[in-house]
């Protein structure tokens, strides 16, 4: 029996973890309906930054972690400013191809440091020992990758219920000519959300870099990784990538526990969540928590 | 009119200063022109970079010592990303340059070139230990033993070494390539031709966060040994997952635990780094010296490293050593060339190479054994050396070691 549970508690930790790779994307879609195709590169610069505030610089880790959400925060922010903004208006697909560029030169600048090539590694600022309860076991690596999620996921569902910014992110995302007719600045929100994304995607890049360790590629490819997350929850809720995460997450563990080495089956971890998510697609389309926009005309 | 004359004028100077700044050049001795096309960026560049590195300070080493008199390589390197569209791209623009031999790198791009080579009739060292790489092939040279054979060898070193009753009851975890899928089936063949173990389970793995439910399912079928060919990070990533659920074996081959080895790409320093202590009693084959066990041949790399001012990582390497080992290798064809008194050109090093053997066999300071080509053997290092982690570095566990079965199973 500690086999399933070990399985359903590995499925919850992946899942969270994909959540809040996820978060990001979802953020900048909510708002500007753009899906943001230099995500990875965030998350791993994210991580980097940590990385570098931490070893090269000397600061303690916790702050560390703090500051380089901070950076991205802005840095994103940047980005928007810069190349994003002047597309506001412009067909999706030109913006969808800024991302695309936008992704393929953080690669650049990446690859000009040693970050881009070499592997690293976070000291150890956690117990080792992990933290076992009835044959299941849990590293606290894990643990605080999963309490930050939460934490991070809630504070934005509050931000976006709750508070004047995260309304009015809500009210541009539904209609941006009624938010401008309220006096809702449609920039400033677009500036908003890409720092936001920015910074949640920098929690996640920590996270991710903790577990894997500090591979570019590795930390990079979440970006398109957590993808079929996004589509399942339906690309503009933040509780549908809570959900879809961790249902992704359990759909890995339990094929790779169960399917893969019977059968002849084998890396079916990796397929069981698209086939899940072709199956959930065709019944609804928009995702499990999607809208699905009713224009009258 | 005075105008044009002087523009004229000057045309004249620019090219008889050319011409004369051309002919000093040469008149000191021959250039040899060779390419390489390898991941400096994108994936698997953290082994491409410090192979890089190394190939480009043994060729500048080769010209400022003088190796070869007064003749010179010039040895272009270009990064292709991984990507064998822009390896294809980067061979043909240094075959129209006249190279007279090839370096190249991945698996993807050797295989995908093979006919390539087979049609220029040029000799191609690739990084790619890949068996699939000698199929129906004459110009590709492996540089050390290819992974079929150091997967097979490291499969009789479980085998001699297994402790317990009855089989050895192995799981191989590999990379979801042709790069990572082609030894298994060699190892397959090994085991029918009698090799004492059993393969329980071919894991390909993904981008894994946790590896719990991977790990305990090899737990319920008893597996004792997984045996790894694929890059660090993933290796890193299972270690740490095997460690925290306390089921790596505290010493080799212990009984209800699992003890793990790997092949060439999956050891290093790089994978110390990535799984801190989780990686304690890995084992690992290498062909090459580590600097972690210092002997004249790594004492050579460390200077070789620090007269081209490399930081500390890319000097101790085994991705390093490697590019370094393929540059000595074209470097000791083109040497024994000239002594020869033969051109140096394509034909002449690719029978050069093929020559390499018996007595003439090479013995490079990067490498654990010598370099042998004949024909009908186009892997350079046969001898593998068994690595283990201890104190936080790959020490050596006993003699060189050669794979039996690989020749049963030709």
């Amino acid at each position: 029996m500690s086999y399933f549970f070990q399985i359903v508690v590995s499925g919850v930790v992946v899942g969270s973890i994909y959540a809040l790779a996820a978060l990001g994307l979802v953020l900048v879609y909510k708002s500007s309906r753009v899906a943001n195709f230099a995500h990875g590169q965030i998350i791993a610069a994210g991580a980097f930054i940590t990385y570098f505030l931490t070893v090269t610089v000397g600061m303690p880790i916790f702050f560390a972690f703090l500051a380089s959400m901070i950076i991205t925060f802005f840095l994103a922010m940047s980005v928007e400013r810069i190349f994003l903004r002047r597309l506001i208006g412009e067909p999706i697909i030109s913006v969808i191809m800024v991302t695309i560029g936008l992704g393929s030169i953080i690669d650049g600048l990446i690859y000009l440091t040693p970050f881009g090539t070499e592997n690293y590694s976070f000291p150890t600022f956690l117990p080792q020992a992990p933290l076992t309860l009835g044959g299941v076991s849990i590293s606290w690596t894990q643990l605080v990758g999963v309490i930050i999620t939460f934490l991070l996921i809630g504070g934005f569902s509050w931000f976006f219920k709750k508070s004047t910014v995260g309304i009015s992110m809500r009210a541009v995302s539904d209609d941006q000519f009624g938010a401008m007719s309220v006096g809702i600045s449609v920039p400033r929100v677009f500036g908003l959300a890409w720092a936001t994304a920015g910074l949640s995607a920098a929690a996640a890049g920590c996270i991710i870099g903790n577990i894997t360790g500090l591979n570019f590629d590795t930390l990079h490819s979440f970006g398109i990784i957590v993808f079929p997350v996004v589509i399942l929850g339906g690309l503009d809720s933040i509780l549908g990538a809570v959900v879809a995460g961790i249902i992704m997450g359990l759909i890995q563990q339990f094929a790779s526990g169960y399917l893969d080495g019977n059968w002849g089956l084998n890396g079916t971890g990796d397929v069981m969540p698209y086939i899940i998510l072709l199956i959930i697609l065709l019944f609804k389309p928009h995702g499990l928590f999607g809208v699905h926009e009713i224009e009258r005309v | 009119m005075k105008n044009k004359k002087v523009l004229f004028l000057n045309a004249l100077l620019v090219i008889a200063v050319m011409f004369a700044f051309t002919a000093t050049a040469n008149a000191g001795g021959k250039v040899y022109k060779l390419g390489m096309s390898l991941a400096i960026t994108g994936p698997t560049s953290d082994a491409g970079n410090p192979y890089a590195k190394g190939t480009e300070d043994y060729f500048k080493f080769v010209n400022e010592t003088k190796m070869l008199g007064d003749d010179t390589i010039d040895c272009t390197i270009r990064d292709d990303q991984y990507k064998t569209d822009i390896t294809k791209r980067n061979f043909e623009e240094y075959l129209d340059e006249g190279i007279v031999m090839y370096l190249n790198y991945s698996t993807g791009s050797t295989l995908g070139l093979k006919r390539d080579f087979e049609e220029e009739k040029i000799a191609v060292l690739p990084a790619s230990y890949h068996a699939g790489n000698l199929d129906d092939s004459n110009y590709i040279f492996l540089p050390v033993a290819s992974y079929s054979e150091q997967l097979v060898a490291l499969s009789e070193y479980v085998v001699k070494n297994h402790k317990g009753e009855g089989k050895a009851k192995v799981a191989f975890f590999i990379h979801p390539s042709a790069f990572g899928r082609g030894p298994v089936d060699d190892a397959k063949k090994a085991v029918a031709a009698g090799l004492n173990m059993e393969i329980v389970e071919v894991v390909e793995h993904g981008k894994d966060l946790d590896n719990s439910a991977m790990l305990k399912r090899l737990m319920s079928k008893d597996v004792q040994y997984v045996l790894s060919h694929t890059v660090q990070s993933p290796v890193a990533t299972m270690l740490k997952d095997s460690s925290r659920l306390g089921l790596t074996a505290g010493s080799y081959g212990e009984a209800g635990k699992l003890t793990f080895l790997g092949v060439h790409y999956t050891g290093g320093n790089d994978l110390i780094a990535l799984a801190g202590d989780a990686c304690k009693g890995y084992v690992w084959t290498c062909s090459f010296n580590l600097t972690s066990e210092k002997n004249d041949g790594t004492t050579k790399q460390l200077a070789l490293a620090k007269k081209y001012g490399r930081d500390d990582k890319a000097a101790n390497s085994h991705n390093y050593a490697a590019g370094i080992m393929v540059a000595q290798v074209a470097t000791e064809a083109i040497k024994r060339a000239k002594a020869a008194g033969l051109e140096i050109n394509k034909e002449n090093l690719y029978t050069t190479l093929n020559g390499m053997n018996g007595k003439n066999g090479y013995s490079p300071y990067t490498t654990i054994g010598p370099v042998t080509y004949s024909k009908t053997d186009r892997a350079g290092v046969d001898m593998l050396q068994i690595y283990s982690v201890q104190d936080g570095a790959f020490k050596k566990v006993g003699q060189p070691i050669q794979s039996e079965y690989m020749t049963k199973i030709k």
